[in-house]
């Protein structure tokens, strides 16, 4: 297949799948950042805080990088993806949504399953036709591969632990898991950017998805459970009450004076 | 005083090949690849850094500064230093430390 050297070479129907495409990589990276960035100053010990919150602020510059791209393509500057759209307007899984309620297991969960699925979504966007979008691939990568070790390490450990962390990360496991199936619900672009060998199909990504987690889960004495059913609608703007929740207070600044600095 | 945390691994941080490992704070973590991860995002978030080392502070036989004698020079020993001699400053790094000529 040949390669899209510049977004200019999109016919209109493959445009608007790459901005789906790419508000799907920049809303979760954001929400998920900010979910991760309210652990700054409660995670378990000192220097897991100053990872975690790091990691947080990785997400967040993903997400800038993707809201870049869309500026790119013609979409709102980032400020104004992030700041100016009401919660029926983003793009992000539940799964990224969902409260911490202070739980560890949870989120620790919750983030080893997100990074596990943009990383087989990354590797897979190296190699695809959209030029500009295959670099920036490349450049998010090495990044996601650590975030994964760290929520390797964490998952492995606490699964094998105790019984006590054993049982909270199984039910860590049971909530989080058809969330994070969430992340591959199909939006109808997906055929278009399939065939344009841009990203591969969402239901053949979630099957790598699983062959990725399945070791990590085996290791950590974790089972997924076979009948789990994929919590849908965030890439069409249904989201839990707590999207709404996270977002007045993220916009808090913007909604009051749109063009303040700071 | 006693540590009631996790054990301690002390971070060694190389900023390029060839050059030293130096020697730059410490982590607390439960095995060595938590100490290798954490020491990564302690000690090598802002600068360069290609290579990481993380030693259990157990492992390490430290001298007593009670016995501060030991590094004591009884008799002028300046004629053994070696930034007296001229030296390619890629083989000698303590050429860069002698005084300007």
């Amino acid at each position: 297949m040949k390669s899209i050297e510049s977004f200019n070479d999109l016919d209109d129907m493959t445009r608007t799948a790459v901005v789906d495409l790419l508000y799907r990589l920049g809303d979760d990276a954001l929400v998920m950042g900010h979910r991760d960035s309210e652990w700054t100053g409660l995670a378990p010990i000192l220097e897991e805080d100053i990872a975690f919150s790091s990691m947080a602020q990785d997400e967040i510059g993903h997400a800038h990088v993707y809201y870049q791209m869309l500026h790119e393509l013609g979409e709102p500057d980032p400020d104004t993806i992030a700041f100016g759209r009401k919660p029926k307007e983003w793009k992000c899984a539940a799964l990224v949504c969902v409260p911490n309620n202070r739980d560890w297991a949870f989120c620790i969960m919750r983030k080893f399953l997100f990074d596990s699925a943009e990383l087989v979504r990354l590797a897979a966007l190296t190699n695809n036709s959209l030029v500009p979008l295959a670099q920036l691939a490349r450049k998010l990568k090495g990044e996601k591969n650590f975030h994964l070790m760290h929520d390797r390490l964490w998952v492995t450990r606490l699964g094998q632990a105790v019984k006590a962390s054993q049982d909270r990360m199984q039910r860590a496991l049971d909530q989080a898991y058809p969330l994070a199936m969430g992340l591959f619900e199909s939006t109808g672009t997906d055929e278009v950017l399939a065939q344009k060998n841009i990203c591969p199909r969402e239901a053949d990504l979630m099957k790598e998805w699983e062959s990725a987690i399945i070791p990590v889960l085996t290791e950590a004495g974790l089972q997924i459970d076979a009948n789990a059913q994929p919590v849908l609608g965030g890439r069409t703007g249904k989201h839990p009450e707590a999207l709404g929740e996270l977002l007045n207070s993220m916009q808090l600044v913007y909604n009051i004076d749109p063009s303040a600095k700071w | 005083m006693t540590d009631s945390q996790l054990p301690v691994y002390e971070v060694f941080h190389q900023q390029a090949r060839g050059e030293p490992h130096v020697y730059v704070g410490s982590v607390h973590a439960p095995d060595p690849e938590m100490a290798l991860m954490l020491a990564k995002e302690q000690y090598a978030r802002r600068q360069a850094c290609v290579n990481l080392w993380v030693v259990p502070i157990e492992a390490i036989t430290a001298s007593d500064y009670e016995d501060d004698a030991l590094f004591e020079h009884a008799t002028d020993k300046s004629y053994r230093e070696s930034w007296g001699y001229k030296t390619p400053k890629t083989t000698h790094r303590t050429d860069q430390e002698s005084p300007a000529e």
